[in-house]
């Protein structure tokens, strides 16, 4: 595995009129052939620092280099090794696809036959080729997307910015953006990838920097930010007679009402300290009629670095999870079974 | 690439682009003076009986002062088009691709530029067909096509102030009745002689008389310095103003070049 630096961002600030301090003083280091995943919710600082790393904003003060090259005072070297596909699918409405790769080529230098080429390699391996030819106009959500990240590989870029690359696309739209991320990832191009999805952090990325108010909160793998993060709880559900018995039980891990009949215990020292509580429950007689084990997750570690949820979830979908976890950990899930 | 590459790459681009939305970018400049030329020359032919009246056909009076009218009537398309470049990311996208901003811009300009000239020629061939005489030739012709597309660039820098300074992409349509007030205050319709006193006074201060004055000395003749002169000087400078106010504009609109 290569070690060079990528791209490295050091106490990087942009501060806006009216005083909004987009960023700042953000410092961290992406390794080439890394897929670094930068999660935040809107306005946390995501477009601003990607903007100052393509180089199309200056940054109030720090510094950022992409491959070496400094992005205030070379500006023109930075743009020769990166791609970039930014928020919004940056097309001409009335361009067909072919012809939006065959001018981005030739802008990128390359010949007019030479252009010619590229373009339809791109359309070929983008899978745009059925709609090569119609006006942009005409695109679904997935293909607009596509066509931008295509746009952005005219020049065979070493380094990759993709800024809210699945934002407002369907899920057939979405899982081919991530079948195209993790291909660039096993091709092992750099790729900067913006989210407010967890699950795509946790899905595609290497290692995971939360960004919230213009700070970075956090950073490191996303195994690493739920081991030092996240908490592990486990959930039973008893006779209601019972519920002083489990929280004596498990003392001190805290113990909290979820929902009908269900206690959510807190389990301090995570996953491996599960077995000795449940052990705990059955020794002092507690009933379990049912029980289920929750790892911690990147949501988790986002509401306890940035006290707020990032995206709507309800408790609803939590029956898969449950599902998996009997599964993965074979624990015994109450008397149902 | 060099810049000059550039701006041929995104003029074709423009002019590709108008192809796919004939009736907008090509039409519209043709639509309102060929209906003006053809309705006044119809309706209105007895004007050339007032005593003092230059030409006996109102066609041939009309027709160069409607020519330079097509340079107004259809502007606005380009400016629109670029605040729709820079709000949709395409600016940015070429900011990556190291296109320097003002080729950009230009490729806009001269899109409004190029786009006037078939719609002078069709314009130009009705005249003839209403009974025009082109007195200074050929000659007369290329000076007035020359002035014609220095005369939109002029005009067309107005729209692109506008909408680069609004950032609204439809403000330039709030421009376009600018042309009716500009027409009748000035010596379009009738010669100088025959305006009321005020209208004299304020069509001296109106460019859109002194292209129209030059038109007529290109055409109908006779060519004489002095129109082509004052001509020449009233819209190069309302160019270099225009244009220079839209350069600012555009800078501070894509977020400095």
């Amino acid at each position: 595995m290569s070690s060079s630096v990528a791209i490295e961002v050091h106490e990087l600030t942009r501060h806006f009129p009216g005083g909004v301090r987009a960023l700042d003083g953000v410092t961290f280091t992406v390794q080439e052939g890394e897929v670094f995943g930068y999660l935040g919710r809107n306005g946390a600082g995501k477009s601003t620092t990607v903007r100052i790393l393509t180089t199309l904003l200056r940054p109030t003060s720090g510094t950022a280099a992409v491959l070496g090259h400094d992005v205030s005072t070379d500006p023109g070297a930075v743009r020769k090794v990166f791609g970039a596909a930014l928020q919004d699918a940056a097309l001409d409405e009335l361009m067909t696809g072919r012809e939006h790769l065959e001018m981005a080529s030739r802008l990128a230098g390359l010949g007019k036959p030479r252009s010619v080429e590229r373009a339809a390699e791109l359309l070929e391996s983008f899978g745009l080729n059925a709609a090569a030819d119609r006006i942009a106009a005409g695109y679904s959500g997935g293909m607009r997307r596509r066509l931008d990240v295509a746009m952005a590989m005219v020049r065979r870029p070493e380094v990759l910015f993709l800024d809210e690359p699945t934002t407002g696309l369907d899920p057939q739209g979405r899982r081919a953006v991530w079948d195209l991320v993790r291909d660039l990832r096993d091709s092992g191009s750099t790729v900067f990838l913006t989210t407010q999805y967890l699950a795509e952090a946790d899905e595609l990325s290497g290692r995971v920097a939360v960004v919230h108010d213009g700070r970075i909160a956090a950073i490191g793998t996303s195994q690493e930010l739920k081991d030092r993060m996240g908490t592990t709880t486990v959930r039973v559900r008893v006779a209601e007679a019972d519920g002083a018995r489990v929280r004596d039980a498990v003392a001190p891990n805290a113990v909290a009402p979820f929902a009908d009949g269900w206690l959510e215990i807190t389990v301090d020292g995570g996953e491996a300290s599960v077995p000795a509580v449940v052990a705990r429950l059955s020794a002092a007689g507690a009933q379990v009629e049912r029980l289920s084990i929750h790892p911690p997750s990147l949501e988790d570690v986002f509401v306890s670095l940035t006290g707020s949820q990032i995206e709507a979830s309800a408790g609803g979908g939590d029956d898969g999870k449950i599902t998996a976890v009997r599964r993965g950990l074979g624990v015994p899930t109450g008397p149902g079974r | 690439m060099t810049p000059f590459a550039q701006l041929r790459l995104l003029l074709f681009r423009s002019l590709r682009e108008g192809g796919r939305n004939p009736v907008l970018a090509y039409a519209l400049p043709i639509i309102i003076p060929l209906a003006v030329l053809v309705l006044v020359a119809k309706t209105l032919y007895r004007v050339t009986d007032l005593p003092g009246f230059p030409t006996k056909n109102y066609a041939e009076w009309m027709t160069p002062a409607i020519i330079m009218l097509t340079a107004m009537t259809g502007v606005g398309y380009a400016a629109t088009s670029l605040v729709i470049d820079i709000q949709s990311g395409f600016l940015d996208r070429l900011r990556l691709l190291d296109v320097r901003p003002p080729a950009l811009l230009m490729s806009r300009v001269l899109f409004d530029v190029v786009r006037v000239i078939p719609a002078g020629a069709v314009l130009l061939v009705v005249g003839l067909l209403l009974g025009t005489n082109l007195n200074e030739g050929i000659l007369g012709v290329v000076l007035l096509f020359a002035l014609l597309v220095l005369w939109a660039a002029a005009y067309g820098g107005l729209y692109f102030v506008v909408a680069l300074t609004t950032g609204n992409a439809q403000a330039p349509l709030a421009l376009a009745p600018l042309f009716l007030p500009l027409q009748f205050l000035s010596t379009q319709f009738v010669p100088r002689s025959l305006l009321p006193g005020w209208v004299q006074a304020v069509a001296a201060w109106n460019p859109f008389t002194y292209m129209v004055d030059a038109a007529r000395a290109m055409t109908t003749g006779p060519l004489t310095l002095a129109p082509v002169a004052k001509a020449l000087g009233v819209a190069v400078a309302m160019l270099i103003v225009t244009q220079s106010l839209s350069l600012r504009a555009y800078k501070r609109a894509s977020g400095g070049v």
